[in-house]
């Protein structure tokens, strides 16, 4: 192949820009394939990660509707250590927790609540823990820990939930008055849509004289 | 110059190697990212809901409303700005809990799916995966293989998430406790009511509250808009009547009903199967010489273990019964009493015998006639039905200035109807139909008197109907309306007495004083018991203070008077525990898991951004 000299010219140029830039460029092209290869393999093993973790928690919820306590501890184990970041974690001690209630077992049922609460990647699951925990508590007859618990601040969506659980609590230490006001705050914070809470909180208010 | 690629090619070729597999992964980004447009209803946090995805959830939705409701519902008039916003709600709820799948990184894998999809007991026949079952499950739901995997990716783990919510939740138990001694407590009451039909005399009218009440209550002694219409009825049934079946086709549709109407003829059999077919003659000799013992020669040689025993009585059956068709065609070749030549099938080598023939029972023609001519008839007018059923719907709606075109046209009766309204109501008969009534009562029917189109009002029913006479809404004048003003105001007034009455006299028992009531007898209530008292009184009741008996309560019942109740006694309730995994306890905790999934998602709602646009939303 023949060039002219302004061809030549260009040629040498481009040769020369090359001989200069060229391992910079490389360098470049490289750097951003590693990092994508890098961000892609994070990807892919955080994957494998929840894919674990799912099966963890498929083995632990069949094991709490069986009544098998072993295999509900062990999975749970597992979850929580390793795999904590991970959702599943905190459903699986959310569904221990009621595994838990259900067998009268109160203090294991606060372990497993409090590391949602406290663990949790979720603001809600954290949140609906709490007011677990709290329920739990209110069992437990531990009545001013449970209270206080429910002052912790929390999303506006969970307020119904926790001014009737305040409600009930206050019942329980004969603060009528108290009660009544958490109840009203209750049924202001939700809509007409939920009518079976609406009617369970009026029923508690009423028989406080409404 | 490419010293360097060629250096380090191997390098080069690894990275390059590590990038290409895991793009795949991008793909699950624009489930989540997706470009908003115009044709969206509603957006969350970027993420479109397309117009598209909208109409297959309508329809679905409708598809279930039509099922429940039954076949005849109108669906479309169901089909409100409320009701789409709540499956828009719905639909976004639902995206909300998916997008959280996809941030929390719960998306299933392909491989996952896939063999989720093979386990379902809905696609399996006989213990294995049936592809049928699926096909027709995606076909059903207008779903590709790899659509439905894909949704099941996010869906399923979805479904994970809010059942690990909701399965998980309890009610404290100190609350169901409460709960259920509050719905058992018993009280004992009785009752003294005031009616307010003793008021009736003491109240007094004068002309100026006569006034001001029908000025205050225009709106209510209003004759609403009405038309009085012609219509004409073109119905399948009808034209069904004036059709006739000719002797052909009665015996075309006699000879091809017949076969089902009739009792098949039915034959009683016996056989001995033995191995050879040397045996066989040799029985068949034997049976032959001596067929009265052909029983007997069966239990002694018959290797049929069912019928052995019997004698090789096979039953009674009709043509079809018998599982081996060559042994049928030779139980049916024979007379009663005959006994067949050997006969060959895969278990070996029958010898035959009939032992009864109960001949079969054809319909006749006679018995039939008139039901076949009924049905036959009623096709003929069906059919007719469809083929005018066009050009008659063309030509009321051509000559729209009338309807007797059409009505000479089809030998119809021009039919007149009385006054009707436009909302819906039994009496309207076949105008009653919610689409032609807003047809008769638009502004091309009223001010231009065109033709309704012929609307089908049931199957087989086309109604075309066109307005006759028009009355606007009128005011009916206070002199005509005067009477029924003064009782009602009379009655409210009695009313209002009796209320005032009834709440000093409530004052006047909460002081410990005797109000010379009547007191009914005592009936014991609960508030899951509430022997017909009404339910706002129950409730009363049930509120009242009890610390002091006796405890009265009060309640105004409308236009009736006022109610006083007395409370005498109260039993307090069962303060039992539920026992763990009884069914109450679990229909406790699944509602309170229920509202907490809903606070769950209100809770995520309120953190995202969610824009929707009513325009696309209620266009049609």
């Amino acid at each position: 192949m023949a060039y002219d000299l302004e061809e030549q010219e260009q040629l040498a140029a481009v040769k020369g820009w090359w001989h200069d830039n060229g391992t910079r460029v490389l360098a470049l092209v490289a750097a951003v394939v590693i990092g994508l290869s890098g961000w892609q393999y994070w990807r892919l093993w955080q994957g494998n990660q929840a894919q674990q973790a799912g099966a963890q928690y498929e083995l632990l919820l069949k094991a709490a509707q069986a009544g098998d306590a072993k295999v509900l501890r062990d999975a749970g184990g597992t979850l929580v250590e390793s795999f904590p970041g991970t959702l599943y974690a905190s459903m699986g001690a959310l569904v221990a927790a009621r595994f838990h209630v259900e067998r009268a077992d109160p203090k294991n049922a606060k372990t497993q609540l409090q590391w949602v609460t406290d663990r949790s990647p979720s603001e809600e699951l954290r949140d609906l823990a709490r007011l677990r925990l709290a329920a739990v508590l209110m069992d437990e007859k531990a009545l001013d820990e449970a209270l206080a618990l429910l002052e912790t601040k929390h999303a506006a969506a969970f307020d119904a939930q926790y001014a009737a659980l305040k409600g009930d609590i206050l019942v329980a230490k004969n603060k009528a008055a108290d009660a009544k006001v958490a109840y009203r705050l209750a049924l202001e914070k939700t809509d007409e849509k939920s009518a079976a809470f609406r009617s369970s909180v009026q029923l508690r208010l009423d028989a406080l004289g409404g | 110059m490419f010293d360097l690629v060629a250096k380090h090619k191997r390098i080069l070729q690894v990275v390059l190697a590590l990038t290409v597999v895991p793009f795949a992964f991008f793909g699950l980004e624009s489930y989540t990212r997706s470009v908003g447009g115009a044709q969206d209803v509603a957006t969350i946090d970027g993420a479109a809901i397309t117009s598209r995805e909208y109409a297959d959830e309508l329809r679905r939705q409708q598809d279930r409303l039509r099922e429940v409701l039954g076949r005849g519902a109108d669906v479309a008039a169901l089909d409100t700005p409320e009701l789409r916003l709540a499956i828009l709600e719905s639909m976004i709820a639902q995206r909300l809990v998916v997008m959280e799948v996809v941030r929390s990184r719960l998306v299933l894998s392909k491989e996952d799916v896939v063999a989720s999809i093979l386990a379902t007991p809905e696609f399996q026949e006989g213990g294995k995966f049936s592809s049928e079952r699926y096909m027709t499950y995606l076909r059903s739901r207008g779903m590709s293989d790899e659509g439905n995997v894909s949704r099941l990716r996010v869906e399923m783990p979805g479904g994970r998430l809010a059942g690990a919510i909701s399965g998980s939740a309890f009610q404290p138990r100190a609350v169901v406790e409460r709960l259920i001694a509050l719905q058992t407590e018993k009280r004992e009451v009785a009752e003294a009511f005031i009616g307010a039909d003793q008021y009736l005399g003491r109240v007094k009218l004068d002309d100026a509250r006569i006034k001001a009440y029908y000025d205050a209550n225009l709106a209510e002694f209003k004759v609403p808009e009405r038309v009085r219409a012609e219509y004409l009825v073109l119905s399948a049934e009808e034209l069904g009547r004036s059709e006739t079946a000719t002797d052909a086709e009665l015996k075309e549709a006699f000879d091809r009903q017949a076969g089902q109407l009739g009792v098949a003829e039915q034959r009683r059999a016996s056989h001995i199967l033995v191995a050879t077919k040397a045996e066989a003659e040799k029985i068949t000799a034997e049976a032959r010489k001596a067929p009265q013992r052909f029983a007997e020669l069966a239990k002694k040689h018959s290797q049929d273990p069912g019928s052995a025993d019997k004698g090789g009585d096979l039953g009674m059956n009709a043509k079809g019964a018998l599982a081996a068709q060559s042994l049928e065609d030779v139980i049916f070749s024979l007379k009663s009493g005959e006994i067949s030549d050997p006969v060959q099938t895969e278990f070996g080598f029958h010898v035959l015998r009939v032992t009864a023939v109960q001949a079969g029972k054809s319909a006749s023609f006679e018995e039939l006639k008139k039901g076949l001519a009924a049905e036959i008839a009623k096709q003929k007018g069906a059919t007719k039905f469809t083929q005018i059923a066009d050009a008659f719907n063309n030509l009321v709606y051509e000559q729209s200035d009338s309807l007797k075109p059409a009505a000479e046209r089809y030998k119809l009766k021009l039919a007149q109807s009385a006054w009707i309204a436009r909302a819906p109501s039994p009496e309207q008969g076949l105008l009653g139909h919610p689409k032609l009534l807003g047809a008769l009562f638009s502004p091309e029917s009223i001010q231009q008197r065109r033709n309704t189109d012929a609307m089908e009002v049931a199957p087989g029913v086309l109604v075309a109907a066109r307005v006759a006479e028009h009355q606007a809404e009128t005011q009916r004048p206070l002199e005509q309306v005067r009477g029924e003003v003064e009782r009602r105001l009379a009655l409210r007034e009695a009313a209002a007495l009796a209320h005032k009455e009834g709440a000093e006299k409530l004052a006047l028992l909460a002081k410990g004083g005797d109000a010379g009531l009547k007191w009914s007898a005592p009936r014991t209530v609960s508030r899951v018991d509430a022997q017909g008292m009404p339910a706002p009184a129950l409730r009363k009741v049930m509120m009242t203070d009890a610390a002091t008996l006796p405890a009265h309560a009060g309640v105004e019942a409308g236009d009736q008077g006022y109610a006083i109740y007395r409370v005498s006694k109260v039993i307090a309730g069962e303060s039992k525990a539920l026992a763990p995994g009884s069914e109450g306890l679990a229909m406790l905790d699944r509602q309170v898991g229920g509202e907490q999934v809903e606070a769950y998602i209100a809770s995520l709602r309120a953190r995202a951004k969610i824009e929707i646009n009513r325009g696309n939303l209620e266009k049609k």
